[in-house]
């Protein structure tokens, strides 16, 4: 559940003092959107994003000769000058949940990853997405979710473990909504393709399953 | 004139030698026989012509499977294994002689259609094929037997636009990983949504990669969903694609597990639909392919209903 797994480690940085055109080159060449701004030591002093650049470039519904003189004043100005110097963070320390968190917090697309103060990685919300796709199983092949209604019983996850293992029903993971409107559900991933039995088997042990 | 028999049955008792642990596993031997019992008492079967396999060659099914999966799969089975992989894809000693004799039902098909010994041909198998993948088994799937049929009428009939069609209830991801890649061959899936059913494959957006974009066209349908959702599809939906496509051969992967007594699956499709889509199947192959249409069984395990949900299919079929 930690970040460091699924960052780009060593990210390509850039320093204060590179000119616009070459930043945007880069972003460009990379796809990236996000590019953090480091001293001679790796330590973090700003972030530069697509967005920053957007806004510094002339816009394309002015006239040519303002235009002009806008694009002649960018290419002579270096990332320090419109880069973002109040930076959030994540830390070698930090789990997905802490990144989800963070980019609804902050509206942002993409985190520096620091190690004391140093940068060792990039996460984005596409890491974020690819991460959770994973860890839920999403599009994994062989493999079946299953909803049963909570019935808020004291011992429903033991019994449900318990019935799982007794009956050798491979499973990766099991997860409990609180849902107040459509009721409480246990989803449980099952890697199986002996979907009736199961069904039948949770009914005949006193669970109801959700339909959908 | 050339006359045939409005259906062509490919059968074979070894089909139940297939051997899965017993009635426990929903993939079992009483499939077939409730299937063949139920046809044998409606009124048209006296005109089905009956017509036993023969065994895929090892050329044709390695042109869908790796050499390394043949050779584990037999080993696993001459070794005594009871399972190969999961627990699911149960085996016995015969079973990769039935997977070869399932794999060789669709081609023995074929080369009746295209020497004029039959039209419109239903082929009565186990195991199962559409989970298959390359190297390995899949959901009580070993050989990808509608692939196997796909690849040899493009090999020796020289087919150029070959459409697999799959209503079962869960999505053929062994048919998608066989064609995405390539243009000429096309896969429509009808199957429950992949968040909720089995095998957990077959997004609307997964349509083909590379070359073969646009040549997948997958078709969820939410738990509950019927007759009307289908019937929309098809009537809707789906001729859009096959007038784009001009498909050249038609084969149909007949899965009756999307029964609303068949709890394999959410998805509640009535016995009278499979009419509905036996009837449709006959329009599609009349308009593009001469009325020449290969259907090959997949799952359906509600012994309760699948006669009866087959032999709709087949009326549908056969129907004017």
């Amino acid at each position: 559940m930690y970040i460091v797994r699924y960052m780009t480690p060593d990210p390509i940085t850039v320093d204060p003092s590179m000119l616009l055109p070459e930043a945007r080159a880069l972003l460009n060449e990379f796809n990236f959107r996000h590019l953090p701004v480091v001293d001679i030591n790796k330590k973090l002093i700003g972030i530069l994003t697509d967005r920053d650049l957007r806004s510094a470039y002339p816009s394309s519904v002015i006239s040519e000769s303002e235009r002009r003189l806008v694009y002649e004043r960018v290419q002579e100005t270096t990332v320090s000058e419109i880069m973002s110097t109040e930076c959030v963070t994540l830390g070698i320390d930090s789990t997905l949940d802490d990144a989800l968190f963070l980019f609804d917090k902050h509206k942002t697309g993409g985190l520096p990853v620091l190690e004391g103060e140093q940068v060792i990685g990039m996460f984005s919300i596409r890491d974020l997405n690819a991460a959770y796709k994973t860890l839920f199983g999403v599009g994994e092949k062989g493999a079946v979710l299953i909803g049963l209604y909570d019935d808020g019983s004291q011992t429903i996850m033991t019994r449900l473990v318990t019935l799982l293992e007794r009956e050798r029903i491979p499973f990766t993971r099991v997860l409990r909504i609180y849902d107040r409107e459509g009721g409480d559900v246990i989803y449980v991933r099952i890697n199986t393709f002996k979907i009736a039995v199961i069904l039948e088997l949770f009914e005949e042990n006193g669970f109801t399953v959700k339909a959908g | 004139m050339e006359s045939f028999p409005p259906l062509t049955l490919i059968e074979d008792m070894s089909y139940l030698s297939h051997d899965t642990g017993g009635v426990g596993h929903p993939e079992n031997p009483a499939r077939l026989q409730v299937i063949k019992e139920t046809l044998e008492l409606s009124s048209w079967y006296s005109s089905v012509a009956l017509v036993s396999p023969n065994s895929a060659a090892r050329e044709d099914i390695k042109r869908v499977h790796g050499e390394n999966w043949l050779f584990r799969f037999e080993e696993a089975v001459l070794r005594g294994n009871t399972y190969i992989d999961h627990i699911d894809n149960q085996v016995c000693y015969d079973s990769y002689n039935v997977a070869c004799l399932a794999a060789g039902a669709g081609i023995t098909a074929i080369n009746l259609i295209e020497n004029g010994g039959g039209k419109n041909i239903f082929c009565l198998v186990r195991p199962p094929g559409h989970h298959a993948e390359h190297s390995n088994p899949f959901g009580f799937c070993f050989f990808n037997n509608c692939v196997i049929a796909a690849r040899y009428w493009q090999k020796h009939y020289n087919k150029k636009r070959v459409l697999i069609f799959d209503f079962d209830a869960h999505h053929g991801n062994g048919i998608q990983s066989a064609f995405e890649e390539e243009s000429g061959s096309y896969y429509i899936s009808i199957h429950e949504h992949p968040s909720f059913s089995y095998p957990g494959t077959g997004y609307r957006d997964e349509n083909g990669l590379g070359k073969g974009k646009g040549s997948i066209l997958n078709l969820p349908l939410q738990p509950g969903d019927g007759d009307i959702k289908v019937m929309d599809l098809l009537d809707n939906v789906i001729p859009k694609k096959l007038a784009d496509w001009q498909p050249d051969a038609i084969i149909i992967a007949a899965g009756f597990d999307a029964h609303c007594e068949d709890h394999m699956s959410g998805l509640c499709f009535s016995t009278d639909l499979y009419y509905k889509i036996g009837r449709k199947m006959k329009i599609w192959a009349d308009k593009y392919t001469e009325g020449h249409l290969l259907s090959i069984l997949e799952g359906g395990y509600e012994l309760s209903v699948l006669g009866l949900s087959v032999e709709s299919y087949l009326r549908g079929l056969t129907s004017e």
